[in-house]
């Protein structure tokens, strides 16, 4: 091991408290990677100068740490609080810390409101039998369907994907104004839950896609969207990951209101 | 204008309400509940109606306690506020017949007690062995590993994989870190004068 890697691990001991962060020189420490810079050859050996000059400025970040303990009122000398550990017997060491122990209250408790609804879910379910039965396989003959048959069929869209996202983004812009915003469910809500889901669907690749924005409220737990004047689109290349937020009681709720 | 003020003290009932169900049940694999959490539920007086429910459970012995994410926080911002845990613990402390009818054996008790004020005479972080060494003075070696990981797993010390030893979410919860280092150096003075 090198003197400038022994120095590194001796940085390191401060860090992982196994050492006291005076216990460093550090004029001695800086010495050290003095002395071995001139001798710099390659990038390992700079990678290794650059690591030793890291550890280091943390000892400092650690001494100053240290002071700004040793001036709360919370210091104690290590060496008197160990030692009057040692000197007290365990019934008094015990009896100090209850009179500094608030323990926690916390309950658990089953409710009747969530009994009756863990009844009904359990009313719901499907038994296993059921779910797990084999499906049953029909042979069908294959056919060849055109385009124009597949979309009347439902099994592709009219239009393109880019022309409903841009429809869409219109469609957003006329509700709110040019750049104007409006919160997550009130956009993406629907007068059936399918529609709700296939607007969050879209919703997700107008955002991602960069024709709008998405804001989240930590605080309030809610998304807005906000319309973009000018959109940069780039399907190849989606800016911004937006999760689909549509839980069906959320939904229910939502056309309540 | 009475059916007015009635109507706003059954709202503040109502927050009170929910204020307990949200600190006495257990919502999360922790206990407690973040500050925007009680926000969000009780609205913008939120701390308003905690300073109420500590008054209300003072008779029971109870008390809401705050804890900041960063201890060394003397005046909390806001944001910072919102970011705390708050937990219901015992107002006063607990006698040692108390203290076994939770399950707390003497032995236990005072090596949670050896360990934490250690760890804070340390700065807040030591190496296990360090703390194992110094509790194997009073306790079987055998009993001293036990009691850690037991100590761990109830969240009153942390370990990093590098085997160092701190303080967690409990021991910040429940001890008063200042009163035990006092109470461990006062007695230690009185044990040197008496002799």
């Amino acid at each position: 091991m090198s003197e400038l890697e022994s120095v590194i691990g001796l940085c390191r001991m401060v860090q992982s408290g196994k050492i006291e962060p005076f216990d460093i020189d550090f004029d001695y420490v800086m010495s050290v990677i003095q002395k071995h810079y001139p001798d710099i050859k390659n990038p390992r050996d700079f990678c290794m100068d650059a690591e030793a000059l890291k550890e280091l400025s943390l000892v400092l970040e650690r001494q100053n740490q240290w002071i700004e303990h040793k001036s709360t009122t919370l210091y104690k000398d290590p060496f008197m609080l160990s030692q009057s550990l040692m000197a007290l017997d365990i019934g008094a060491i015990a009896d100090i810390f209850l009179r500094s122990w608030h323990p926690l209250v916390e309950m658990e408790q089953m409710s009747a409101a969530t009994l009756a609804a863990s009844l009904s879910y359990w009313g719901d379910l499907v038994p296993f039998a059921e779910r797990w039965q084999d499906s049953e396989v029909e042979e069908r003959e294959t056919g060849v369907a055109t385009r124009d048959e597949a979309r009347q069929l439902g099994y592709l869209p009219e239009e393109g994907f880019t022309d409903i996202i841009e429809a869409f983004w219109r469609e957003l812009g006329e509700r709110v104004g040019p750049g104007g915003s409006i919160e997550y469910w009130d956009w993406i809500g629907a007068d059936t839950y399918e529609q709700t889901v296939y607007r969050a669907y879209l919703t997700v690749f107008m955002v991602g896609y960069g024709y709008a924005n998405a804001t989240w409220d930590r605080m309030m737990d809610e998304y807005t969207i906000i319309h973009k004047e000018t959109p940069e689109p780039n399907p190849e290349e989606a800016k911004i990951s937006l999760s689909v937020l549509v839980d069906y009681e959320e939904w229910k709720l939502w056309r309540n209101e | 204008m009475a059916q007015r003020m009635s109507k706003a003290q059954q709202q503040y009932q109502r927050k009170l309400k929910d204020a307990v169900h949200l600190l006495f049940f257990t919502h999360h694999k922790l206990p407690g509940v973040r500050g925007w959490e009680l926000r969000k539920e009780l609205g913008s007086d939120w701390q308003n109606v905690l300073e109420v429910l500590d008054k209300q459970l003072q008779p029971l012995d109870l008390q809401v306690t705050q804890v900041l994410d960063d201890p060394d926080i003397i005046e909390p911002t806001n944001a910072q506020l919102q970011d705390a845990r708050y937990y219901i613990t015992m107002r006063g402390t607990v006698t040692q017949k108390t203290a076994k009818t939770i399950g707390w054996r003497i032995d236990d008790i005072a090596g949670l007690a050896v360990s934490v004020a250690y760890i804070i005479s340390k700065q807040g972080k030591s190496p296990r062995q360090d703390v194992e060494r110094v509790l194997e003075e009073k306790l079987p070696g055998w009993r001293v590993k036990l009691n850690i990981d037991r100590y761990i797993t109830q969240g009153y010390l942390g370990e990093d994989e590098q085997g160092i030893l701190f303080l967690d979410w409990r021991s910040r919860a429940e001890i008063d870190s200042k009163k035990l280092v006092d109470l461990v150096v006062s007695y230690g003075k009185r044990e040197q004068e008496s002799a």
